[in-house]
């Protein structure tokens, strides 16, 4: 589903991504752990097209998101770290105008469902979402990817900040879309987070993807030892 | 729905909740509605005023009684440049070059001439008319609709989340365009149909097509005019770093288009071109009239000339024995005389006129609110030009007012008789009453193409502007 080949990006002398080669399958939850300036979110941001490549490819089912920008957008949906809705429109119109770009669904009780199945109160659902936490705008961005039948998530640590409550309910949600085959590429600071809900781990630094395995085979201890080890080297 | 009629409606929505933009909308709308409502006022107490005097003075003159006809020439009358309907959009300088003229034989009295006693009329604007509110304070509105259109996109990082849905940069771009137009038409739409019923009901069915052309260039001329404002706006708004930039980056253009250089060009306009005072222009007049366009023959030497001429061409020795009236004669010469200097004053007057108005025109390339101005006052026939054209119709008028006295008094009067000759009412009826009609919209508007030009040029530089931007942009990360 997707795809990074030779994919690299530098602004000038510095590389903020060096030749990473990935393959995520439908289905998994790929996380990106490292510091700050590690490539995370570059990554991210190749994927989403809104850098150029400097070298390599970032492919979604098969396809070039520089050759195919709107056809590979409209397959995936995208929650930053700060998800940041219109502040004068309530939950409700948000989730219909982007829906409405994105191709998604339209019906308004439908939405309103999906809201509500997202975690949002309904109580929020027709206020403003100057008036939203930001876990509740979180919410609304999954309500939105459930909407548009996204089938690739990109995720740029969505649970930074969150409470631990909230950020557990984003984690049941992403393993929700799991479940209905939904791939999810999340780049993380969290390795709890990342060990609890994600089935593959890719460690990070200086643009440079260091390691990758699958979660099951390691424990949050050993996790955390690899990471910490990484960071060090 | 299309994403360009959704990316409208969705800022429509914002718009509508922002306080400031409604507080602005509903001021903007309220001073439309005064703008008109004391236009029409005004129109309707000045058409009234006029219509009377006219009817008033037309009755003095023809049964001003039996008199001599140098003493009816002399005893004169008023002429009226006709309020139209278009004058109630935009006053333009009418205030200032007055609408009313007083005829008599030897006198080209004040009319347009006002600007010769101080400064130029060009640079004294501030009445609040439907134009101005036009020119001045809707694009301040699109100001504020629109300084935020990217920037907040960016602040608050809903732009990446608009693109990550795969909308393009220029579809974002159409979309808000689409929001402000929609918003601007239902603030202007009702004043044009106001305005357009007012006119038809108004009009006489004699000029209708020529208003009615004016008015549409007016929407057409107004409607481009706003609209580069508005992409100049998103434009800004786009290649702003921060919402603060993009309105202080705005402000400062509003603020420079719409004062400082208009201000600037016309006290440039004077210095370059500057008018001589009233006194003086007065005096170089009677002094060439005393001595002659030569500077040599006076007053005395062209009448006796005159004289001579008269004798020799009717082979007698005396004035008593011609067979007319040599006052009569020497009235009238005197009186092409005093035209003919006062025509080539009058020419070097309309040259520096038009000097400075050229200045203004020059200026409209770098600035479309002269533009629209300029067009505005001439489709308005508020302008400059009519009011030139108007006083060149009035002075005709006098012309062959005066002459037929003259040639009245020669023809049927004696040598030497003067209270002694009366004309009756059937003379003054041979002098038509005074009508005034406004060049057509097609000449008018050629004689403001160059901001025609500017305007075009302004839409097509933007348009390609803001179409090479938002292909070229990529996401601000």
């Amino acid at each position: 589903m997707l795809q990074a080949i030779d994919l690299t990006k530098k602004y000038g002398d510095f590389v903020a991504l060096q030749s990473l080669n990935l393959t995520i399958n439908e289905g998994e939850i790929f996380c990106l752990l490292g510091a700050n300036g590690a490539g995370k979110s570059t990554t991210i941001n190749l994927f989403l097209n809104f850098i150029e490549a400097t070298d390599g490819k970032a492919m979604i089912n098969n396809m070039d998101v520089a050759k195919n920008a709107k056809e590979t957008k409209r397959l995936l949906s995208y929650i930053p770290e700060n998800l940041m809705l219109y502040k004068n429109l309530t939950g409700l119109e948000n989730l219909h105008f982007f829906c409405g770009l994105g191709g998604g669904l339209q019906d308004k009780d439908m939405l309103e469902e999906l809201l509500v199945q997202s975690g949002l109160q309904k109580d929020f659902i027709r206020k403003r979402v100057s008036s939203y936490s930001k876990g509740m705008r979180q919410k609304v961005g999954i309500a939105l990817a459930r909407a548009r039948g996204a089938k690739i998530l990109l995720l740029d640590e969505p649970t930074s900040g969150l409470d631990p409550k909230a950020s557990n309910e984003f984690s049941e949600l992403l393993l929700n879309m799991k479940e209905i085959g939904v791939t999810t590429l999340m780049a993380t600071h969290d390795l709890f987070r990342a060990k609890d809900t994600g089935t593959h781990i890719g460690i990070m630094r200086e643009g440079l993807l260091l390691d990758k395995f699958e979660s099951k085979d390691v424990s949050f201890q050993d996790l955390e030892k690899m990471y910490l080890k990484h960071m060090h080297n | 729905m299309n994403e360009v009629l959704l990316i409208a409606k969705k800022e429509i929505q914002i718009a509508l909740r922002k306080k400031l933009i409604v507080a602005l909308a509903v001021v903007i709308v309220g001073l439309i509605g005064v703008a008109l409502y004391t236009g029409y006022v005004a129109y309707k107490q000045q058409k009234n005023i006029i219509e009377h005097a006219q009817k008033e003075n037309r009755t003095k003159w023809l049964e001003q009684g039996d008199k001599h006809p140098h003493i009816a020439a002399h005893y004169g009358t008023f002429v009226f440049k006709p309020k139209t309907i278009l004058s109630l959009f935009d006053f333009g300088l009418d205030t200032y070059t007055g609408t009313s003229i007083y005829l008599e034989a030897h006198y080209q009295h004040e009319f347009m001439f006002r600007p010769a006693q101080s400064h130029s009329s060009v640079i004294r604007f501030g009445e609040l008319s439907v134009a101005m509110v036009f020119q001045i304070l809707i694009p301040l509105l699109i100001i504020f609709l629109a300084f935020t259109a990217f920037t907040e996109e960016r602040e608050n990082e809903t732009l990446r989340l608009l693109l990550s849905q795969g909308v393009l940069y220029g579809t974002i771009v159409k979309g808000k365009l689409v929001a402000y137009s929609i918003i601007l038409f239902v603030i202007v739409a009702p004043f044009f149909v106001i305005y357009f019923m007012l006119s038809m009901v108004i009009t006489n069915s004699g000029s209708i097509t020529d208003i009615g052309l004016r008015i549409g260039f007016l929407i057409v001329m107004y409607m481009l005019y706003l609209l580069i404002f508005m992409t100049f706006s998103v434009w800004v708004s786009m290649r702003s770093s921060s919402s603060k930039n993009a309105l202080l980056t705005l402000l400062t253009c509003w603020i420079l288009f719409t004062i400082i250089i208009p201000k600037t060009t016309a006290n440039l306009g004077e210095s370059l071109y500057p008018l001589p005072s009233m006194k003086m222009y007065k005096e170089a007049i009677q002094k060439d009239v005393r001595l002659g366009v030569d500077g040599k023959t006076t007053k005395k030497d062209r009448q006796e000339q005159l004289k001579n001429e008269y004798l020799k061409r009717y082979q007698v020795d005396s004035l008593h024995k011609l067979p007319l009236n040599f006052e009569g004669i020497r009235m009238q010469s005197g009186e092409e005389y005093g035209d003919r200097i006062y025509d080539i004053h009058w020419q070097r007057l309309i040259r520096i006129f038009d000097n400075q108005n050229r200045v203004s025109s020059l200026s409209s390339i770098v600035n479309p609110y002269l533009a629209i101005r300029n067009i505005s006052m001439g489709l308005a026939a508020t302008d400059l030009n009519t009011s030139i054209h108007f006083q060149k119709i009035t002075e005709n008028y006098r012309r062959a007012l005066i002459r037929k006295m003259n040639l009245d008094m020669a023809k049927n009067s004696k040598y030497g008789e003067f209270y002694e000759y009366k004309a009756d009412k059937n003379l003054w009826k041979t002098v038509e009453g005074f009508q005034y009609k406004t060049v057509s919209v097609f000449e008018t508007l050629q004689l403001y193409l160059i901001e025609l030009l500017s305007l075009c040029c302004w839409g097509l530089v933007i348009a390609i502007l803001i179409a090479y931007s938002s292909h070229k942009k990529r996401p601000v990360l």
